[in-house]
């Protein structure tokens, strides 16, 4: 019965708002191996597109160059009217290994964006804590990452790359390195600080039920040179919840992109789920 | 329950080892000492009672006072000259592939083996002496700041340069807190290589400091004299090693 009612909110009311990423016509390649080409797509200012595909299709690689630290070979990236040369103010990456400084405490971590965006010293001490709250690190400013458990690193993570307000957040396998319980557990809460502040998200990951609960579409990358399989929009209610994993439209959705990865997942030796 | 006589007799046996060790060994030194020439060995009574009368003669202070000028100039410049250079080296490849054949040649060369030509080309004043102090640590310093600078996570860097960073904010902020662990390890080794230079200089350049009155209290068969000042060098050793030791965890407290 809930489903139903569920059923009667679709996607298309989700307001994405006007493209904040804008990709044409992408190419990378590393000397003669060309990782992807003919990469097109567009990421609203208030939508969340999530990137699957098989390990070393290349997906790591599209994300480090829509955040300008690769370059790319042909085509161009866009965010808002800039174009996409090297990393530029309003995007901010959370990486699949935390790339936090071991030799800072949480407090500073979470102040390093800030700091090198030339934010005074009262700014920082003002947002530092609200955002070490956000995540629900509080308590733990003064501790150093090697004290903290995964999932705690990676909400020092989240929290740095939230704190300085971006429009875009860029999101690498953000919860691959952490356990089970605390991956579902940080997917949620990602959702829940995303309804309160939306962005565009990029989000990658190699799991595909991840996938389609976080985004709004589903790119798959598929082939070498990888391009864009196919673009599946994911069309549950919003916001999210725990009740979004047994809707039946959430399973037919998994299938249906479970299929389309595994339709040449037969010929190559990799793990769909990690 | 563990009371408090409890927790001083585990302190107790935990430093029994080192202290039974030491004055076993002032114990050996000085049996040995009564039992051979004074031209070869003197106990340990006689060697401290040797160290109190050069330092209320006025002989002794003012030739430590010399060999630390010697010692902390040569090694401040080795620490001042190695650690910007490492990090430069670890950070501009180019620098690196060209001079780091020198750093691994200088680096195992026994630097006495120079004191000739640097002798000849210097002469006897204080600057050959401060060449070869600095040669003598400048390398565990370079060396190790390279090493520990380069085996930096190139995450971190990314991370860096995802956040904007400026170069000089890459250094300050990741490069610099990066490595200092590592370099503090070259420091410690850098120590006692300084002593050994600082030793070797007033032994043959112009003879002066500790050195100076080694050899002289050689020459007039003061065994006491030199008993002494090797004693003191050997413990100026210990002293300034426990103290890079001390700095080096402080830096690297971040580390698990």
């Amino acid at each position: 019965m809930a489903t139903s009612a569920v059923r009667s909110a679709p996607a298309s009311q989700v307001a994405k708002g006007e493209p904040r990423i804008r990709v044409r016509g992408l190419g990378k390649r590393y000397g003669t191996l060309e990782v992807f080409r003919n990469i097109d797509f567009d990421v609203g200012e208030r939508e969340i597109v999530a990137i699957v595909g098989p390990s070393g299709c290349g997906k790591t690689t599209l994300l480090r160059c829509i955040d300008g630290l690769l370059p790319h070979d042909a085509g161009e990236i866009r965010v808002g009217d800039e174009r996409v040369t090297e990393p530029i103010a309003g995007v901010a990456m959370v990486f699949q290994h935390f790339g936090l400084f071991p030799w800072k405490t949480v407090f500073e971590n979470v102040a390093y964006g800030l700091r090198m965006a030339g934010a005074p010293k009262s700014e920082i001490e003002r947002r530092v804590p609200e955002f070490i709250k956000l995540v629900g690190l509080s308590g733990f400013e003064s501790a150093f990452p090697y004290q903290m458990s995964g999932g705690m690193q990676q909400r020092c993570g989240l929290a740095r790359a939230l704190a300085v307000e971006p429009n875009v957040l860029l999101m690498d396998e953000p919860f691959a390195a952490v356990d089970a319980q605390t991956r579902e557990i940080l997917q949620f809460e990602l959702l829940h600080i995303w309804e309160q502040r939306p962005t565009a998200m990029i989000f990658v990951t190699h799991s595909i039920e991840e996938a389609v609960l976080l985004g709004h579409r589903v790119i798959v990358l598929k082939g070498r040179p990888s391009s864009i399989h196919e673009t599946i929009t994911i069309d549950l209610p919003n916001p999210r919840t725990r009740d979004t994993l047994r809707e039946p439209r959430f399973a037919e959705l998994r299938e249906q992109v479970w299929g389309t990865l595994m339709r040449e997942a037969r010929e190559a030796e990799f793990h769909l789920e990690r | 329950m563990i009371g408090k006589s409890t927790l001083q007799s585990t302190a107790l046996r935990r430093h029994a080892p080192f202290w039974f060790s030491i004055f076993s060994g002032i114990a050996v030194w000085e049996i040995a000492g009564r039992s051979v020439s004074p031209a070869f060995m003197v106990p340990f009574s006689t060697t401290i009672a040797r160290l109190w009368q050069l330092t209320v003669s006025g002989n002794f202070i003012p030739q430590l006072v010399d060999s630390g000028k010697l010692f902390f100039a040569g090694f401040g410049l080795a620490l001042i000259i190695g650690m910007p250079l490492g990090l430069l080296l670890a950070r501009i490849r180019i620098l690196r592939v060209g001079v780091e054949p020198y750093i691994m040649l200088l680096y195992a060369t026994p630097m006495v083996a120079l004191i000739p030509f640097i002798l000849s080309m210097m002469g006897f004043g204080f600057a050959p002496k401060l060449l070869v102090v600095f040669l003598f640590s400048v390398f565990p310093v370079l060396y190790n700041t390279v090493e520990g600078a380069r085996s930096i996570k190139p995450e971190l860097i990314e991370v860096a340069k995802s956040f904007r960073s400026s170069e000089w904010a890459l250094w300050r902020e990741v490069m610099l807190p990066y490595t200092l662990p590592y370099t503090m390890t070259g420091v410690r080794q850098a120590i006692g290589r300084a002593l050994v230079g600082m030793i070797a200089a007033e032994f043959f350049l112009s003879a002066t400091g500790l050195g100076q009155l080694i050899m002289s209290a050689s020459q007039n068969f003061d065994t006491g004299g030199v008993f002494a000042s090797i004693l003191v060098i050997g413990l100026l050793g210990v002293g300034l090693t426990r103290l890079g030791l001390i700095i080096e965890q402080h830096f690297a407290r971040w580390r698990q």
